[in-house]
């Protein structure tokens, strides 16, 4: 039964969480389960689960979405520069500037055949560029303050406008594939793209509306990011490709595509921020959070190993051959 | 190809396997390549000797990565996001056993190289793990565990053990005769011997190389050793170079190098390219960069012009 359970793609992040969670608790007790560090984990969250989503969506089609980082970079800066005004105003830009960007670079792989790591690389370089330009090589400070207390302030409990707004967006993206002809579809599109074509989706608009989400979804993250800091820079946020990338796969997405949930996502998600505040409140350093992603992801990649089977098929006869051979020998 | 007509006037070309055709995308390729040469002789200042020196003495860095990421994308693992980081811990691991004297500490940084993308490739050649997350991990990994060993602080070379290295031969800075070195010793390897062929045909057809009898994930554990040495001889000249082995040597170069490796023209899924496209596409991109800052281009509208080229000729590409 515990291993069904842990074969369950979706579920298997909770569970690891639970278990997670219940390790870090005894050894760190009140540090560990306090509001502050439920708060952190959420607020972690709100930044990295769009994200995560944004990249995990463009997974489950078969394809990488690499210029995620340069989204949410360029979404920053817009949002601040044009949100001078009214932040509604400068989020709105962000987003609609997020969504053609991914529209366009899903229209460039599908129109062009080419492959997507080649065009988002040359598209993250390009919106790092944009971001560069527009912001003159420099930090932009954003004046309106209220809005950074706005978004970050708990509006009950721990849950910050930020985070449920992460939430919601999780929410409708859970709905939208589990109750629309656009999720079986995209799930055909990615486990076998020339069936789905013969099943009669229109697999090229599914791609480009997946990139044109990708793009959506890490613009309202990078926007809604510089509000809660009040300032937004060209150069910063490199590293959010790594953890991203990490949650996604954590949460049952499969590079190979055709696999995964935003439900699993957002499980990987949590998990990823559980343990990084976790390990931040027990006072480990933070390069062990680095070693300890790394290692989760590298468990995660020769675990959904193509051949992973077949090598301990071969280990497993050549154990057992030398043991007979000595088995042999002995008698 | 390979007819009895062609193999009776060999030129060097053909001695490396490179097979220059003439379609419309090379036309274009040539066209931008003459545009960007022509602007760069009429660019005034890029045509004296300490702009070129410095101009290819920069270029090697990146380059010798990129001829790394080369082996890599040949055999169809994409890219590896672990170069850069792998870079920065060579460069500490040459700076750490320099005292030793100058050759073992180049043969332990290259061979520390070589191993820890070996064991990367081993993972994902043997259970056919995905390339880019095994590589990312060994991002996160390396990154958190060279941090832990040196606090985050770079090592600076304080004696003159690796002046050597920062020479010139003749007139070329010692780093750029390395970098061309590492291309030509890189083509003939995979053109002059079984194991380019064998990493030529994983990146092509992995199971056409089980039909064969013969092992793909030992081709690709090569290739991404391969990759390790030619970004360990990147550390050595860096850290030779800026005189230290610190962290911050390598960040974005994995970036960096796939971009010169695309913009050369090797395919991204593998099974196609060359080590002289790689050449020239670094190439490319520096003197592209060259003389965007001599034309009095700042920083800002540089990094755009950059990703905007990379995009371009990405696009260019498409079969």
């Amino acid at each position: 039964m515990l291993v069904s359970l842990l074969r369950n793609a979706t579920l298997r992040p909770f569970l690891l969480l639970v278990l997670m969670t219940a390790i870090l608790g005894a050894i760190g007790g009140e540090r560990v389960l306090s509001t502050r560090t439920l708060y952190s984990v959420l607020q972690q969250f709100s930044l990295l689960g769009p994200v995560a989503l944004a990249l995990g969506l463009t997974m489950m089609v078969r394809h990488f979405d690499l210029s995620v980082v340069g989204t949410v970079t360029l979404a920053g800066c817009v949002a601040v520069l044009a949100g001078s005004q009214s932040s509604t105003y400068g989020l709105a830009l962000a987003a609609l500037v997020g969504l053609a960007a991914g529209a366009f670079q899903g229209a460039l792989i599908i129109n062009l055949r080419l492959s997507s790591i080649a065009v988002t690389l040359g598209g993250m370089l390009t919106l790092v560029g944009v971001a560069f330009l527009l912001t003159g090589n420099s930090e932009v400070a954003y004046a309106n303050r209220d809005v950074a207390r706005i978004v970050d302030s708990t509006v009950f409990g721990p849950f910050s406008l930020r985070f449920l707004i992460a939430v919601a967006i999780f929410a409708v993206a859970g709905a939208v594939i589990g109750g629309t002809r656009f999720g079986p579809q995209l799930y055909a599109v990615g486990s076998d793209p020339k069936a789905a074509i013969v099943a009669g989706v229109s697999t090229g608009s599914i791609v480009v509306a997946v990139f044109a989400l990708s793009g959506l979804l890490s613009a309202i993250s990078g926007a809604l990011l510089s509000f809660s800091l009040s300032a937004a820079s060209p150069s910063a946020l490199s590293n959010i490709l790594v953890p991203a990338a990490a949650s996604a796969i954590i949460g049952g997405v499969s590079l190979a595509g055709g696999r995964g949930s935003p439900v699993g996502i957002a499980g990987g998600v949590l998990l990823l921020c559980c343990l990084q505040s976790g390990l931040t409140a027990i006072g480990v350093e933070p390069y062990s959070q680095d070693i300890a992603t790394g290692c989760v992801l590298l468990l995660v990649a020769v675990m959904d190993g193509a051949e992973l089977a077949r090598r301990f098929g071969d280990w497993s006869r050549v154990f057992a051959g030398t043991q007979k051979r000595n088995g042999k020998a002995s008698t | 190809m390979n007819s009895k007509a062609d193999v009776t006037r060999q030129t060097w070309l053909d001695f490396l396997n490179v097979k220059p055709r003439f379609t419309l995308g090379n036309a274009v390729t040539l066209l931008a390549v003459l545009v960007l040469a022509v602007l760069a002789v009429a660019t005034p200042g890029f045509l004296s000797l300490p702009a070129i020196r410095s101009l290819v003495t920069t270029v090697s860095f990146t380059g010798c990565v990129a001829i790394g990421m080369t082996f890599i994308t040949l055999s169809g693992n994409l890219m590896s996001f672990s170069l850069g980081a792998s870079l920065s811990a060579a460069t500490l691991v040459f700076v750490a056993t320099l005292g030793a004297g100058l050759w073992p500490a180049i043969l332990s940084a290259l061979l520390f190289c070589a191993a820890l993308n070996a064991l990367q490739g081993w993972i994902v050649g043997y259970f056919r793990a995905n390339p880019i997350i095994v590589t990312m991990a060994g991002f996160a990994i390396i990154t958190g565990i060279a941090t832990a060993m040196t606090g985050g602080r770079g090592l600076y070379i304080l004696t003159n053990a690796a002046a050597g290295l920062k020479g010139n031969i003749g007139p070329i800075p010692g780093p750029f005769a390395a970098f061309a070195t590492c291309a030509l010793i890189a083509q003939l390897i995979l053109s002059r011997t079984a194991l380019g062929r064998r990493i030529v045909l994983t990146g092509t057809n992995p199971r056409a190389m089980l039909a064969m009898g013969a092992e793909p994930w030992k081709a690709v554990v090569w290739s991404y050793g391969l990759a390790g040495l030619f970004t360990g001889v990147a550390a050595v000249l860096m850290a030779a170079r800026y005189g230290s082995g610190d962290l911050q040597h390598g960040i974005g170069m994995e970036y960096s190098a796939i971009a010169a490796v695309l913009v050369g023209g090797t395919a991204i899924e593998g099974g196609r390219g060359s080590f002289l496209r790689t050449f020239l596409g670094a190439l490319f991109i520096a003197v592209l960069q060259s003389v965007l800052v001599l034309r009095g281009f700042s920083t800002e509208w540089q990094r755009f012009g950059m990703g905007a080229v990379v995009l371009l000729v990405i696009l260019l590409q498409r079969k």
